[in-house]
């Protein structure tokens, strides 16, 4: 049956003629790893958050005064109401977490590095999209905790010489945080950012068909044909492995793994994406204690507050941003075994570091 | 040879293994997307007589669908759906010929609810009422 289904395309549109090349003839690197794996994890999650963000529209209401009953509707009263819209804040956070380790094997293995400087700044961009559309869509429930993020989140963007107040102002609609902010967030978070990130994830893995996969720069010998500067050329991988199905499993594997952490914070953690103001619809006259940003943007937090100013804290940040982001332009020696690249290696681990300890000292004080 | 049998067995594995995600997957979501039970209206409702005067008409919701309460000329009460069975749509009441009309096809219905011409099939459905001590119970 299926067969004759594959026939009955093949004859009209050559799906053997695809099939061929893009997966049975696809060749990957034989000594590729599992961490190559993460990009189709991702494409995963992102599918993930498209559908139950569709199915949470269809009894959420943006409107400041019924988001946070619509939200307590479909956590209390629709069958399976708390399982979509658990999956859907687990799984934003998820999104972060598996796309920083997505960027660190990137980083480690080098392949960012020429001829790969797009892919890099494409996902660079996508990085920032992510957080971008995790920000509006934290507003959604309009709940205490959503309310007093965002004000301080849009607050930082009065710190920017000249424009600022009137840039915080331009954000969220209003001198405050309030129904514009509402509006114009949920329109980025479920119309504009969803469509920029798609086009961009087309884009990303577009540019990773032109170049081919890089193979790691460790593990079995590397079958690849290396980059020369001159032209185009595309990385072939000859006497590789088959996508399909060989690195398919191990995508696949990967997926299942992740699906199992994933489940298991939602159905035993259910708490984790949310605080005790999370359940506290939103009123602008009572800030708090305590009020804190997701994990990911906590040293962020951080570092606003370490610095005397604002402007310099700011700077910092965009700083180090505009730095990981040019990484592939400033970073050309074509050596790729993090072994090898001693001060490289140093410096990745002492700012992952570095990271993670702002994080803690954001969280704890 | 036994390569090939473990290979069919670890692929019947693996479509049973889908085909339970599936399952698991989509009975939630096809839960959050079924109609809500009980929802829309008692399948009793209560109101009381004085709220309605001769030869006016009370439309309300009704297990879910729209109703109608008459009281004719002669102080008879009838509840009838409201629902037009020709194509469904909501009949109105025309007040100075005492008769119900369909405002899409032209339907028209006697106060008891049989058809007096276009073309509706049958009769509006009955629903039935009692009244006690001035308040008129529905269903
Ligand atoms: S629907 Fe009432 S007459 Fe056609």
């Amino acid at each position: 049956m299926l067969k004759r289904l594959y026939r009955w395309l093949d004859l009209r549109i050559g799906v053997g003629e695809i099939v061929e090349k893009e997966l049975t003839g696809y060749l990957l690197p034989r000594n590729i790893n599992e961490w190559y794996s993460l990009g189709s994890v991702l494409l995963v999650i992102f599918a993930l958050q498209v559908i139950t963000g569709m199915l949470l529209m269809i009894y959420y209401v943006p409107d400041a005064d019924k988001a946070f009953k619509s939200v307590t509707f479909i956590m209390n009263e629709v069958p399976f109401g708390w399982l979509i819209r658990l999956c859907h804040a687990v799984g934003s956070n998820m999104m972060v977490a598996v796309l920083i380790l997505h960027m660190l094997s990137t980083l480690l293995m080098g392949s960012y590095k020429a001829p790969r400087e797009l892919n890099w700044v494409t996902g660079f961009t996508l990085l920032a999209l992510v957080q971008g559309i995790s920000l509006t869509g934290y507003l959604a429930p309009w709940s205490q905790l959503s309310f007093w993020a965002t004000t301080v989140a849009t607050n930082s963007a009065s710190a920017v010489p000249v424009v600022g107040p009137y840039l915080v102002e331009f954000l969220r609609g209003g001198k405050l945080v309030g129904p514009p902010t509402l509006g114009r967030f949920f329109a980025l978070h479920a119309a504009v950012l969803p469509v920029v990130i798609a086009a961009l994830i087309g884009a990303h893995l577009f540019l990773l068909k032109r170049t081919g996969i890089s193979a790691p720069p460790f593990g079995r010998e590397g079958t690849a044909n290396p980059f020369e500067a001159q032209q185009y050329h595309y990385q072939g991988h000859p006497g590789g492995i088959p996508f399909f199905p060989n690195y398919a499993l191990q995508d696949l594997s990967s997926i299942s793994i992740y699906f199992a952490i994933f489940l298991a914070v939602v159905f035993f953690w259910p708490g984790m994406p949310f605080t005790p103001d999370a359940f506290v619809p939103a009123d602008p006259f009572k800030t708090p204690a305590h009020i804190k940003p997701e994990w990911y943007f906590l040293a962020n937090y951080q570092t606003l507050k370490i610095f005397p100013s604002e402007l310099l804290g700011l700077s910092v940040q965009a700083a180090a941003m505009t730095f990981l982001a040019l990484l592939p332009f400033i970073d050309r020696s074509p050596e790729r075994h993090p072994l090898k690249r001693p001060v490289f290696l140093t410096l990745v681990i002492a700012g992952i570091l570095l990271w993670i300890a702002l994080s803690v000292w954001g969280h704890l004080s | 040879m036994e390569n090939e049998g473990r290979r069919k067995f670890l692929g019947v594995c693996v479509a049973g293994a889908t085909a339970a995600a599936a399952v698991a997957a989509g009975y939630p979501v096809f839960r959050y997307l079924a109609p809500r039970s009980g929802q829309g209206g008692a399948a009793k409702l209560v109101i009381p007589a004085g709220e309605l005067k001769e030869g006016d008409a009370k439309f309300f919701e009704f297990a879910g669908s729209s109703a109608v309460l008459i009281k004719t000329k002669s102080g008879e009460l009838v509840a009838l759906s409201a629902v037009c069975t020709h194509l469904g749509c909501i009949v109105q009441w025309v007040k100075e010929k005492q008769q119900f009309q369909c405002p899409c096809h032209g339907g028209q219905f006697s106060t008891d609810g049989t058809v007096l011409g276009g073309p509706p099939p049958r009769p509006l459905a009955k629903i039935p009422l009692t009244v006690t001590e001035g308040n008129i119970t529905i269903g």
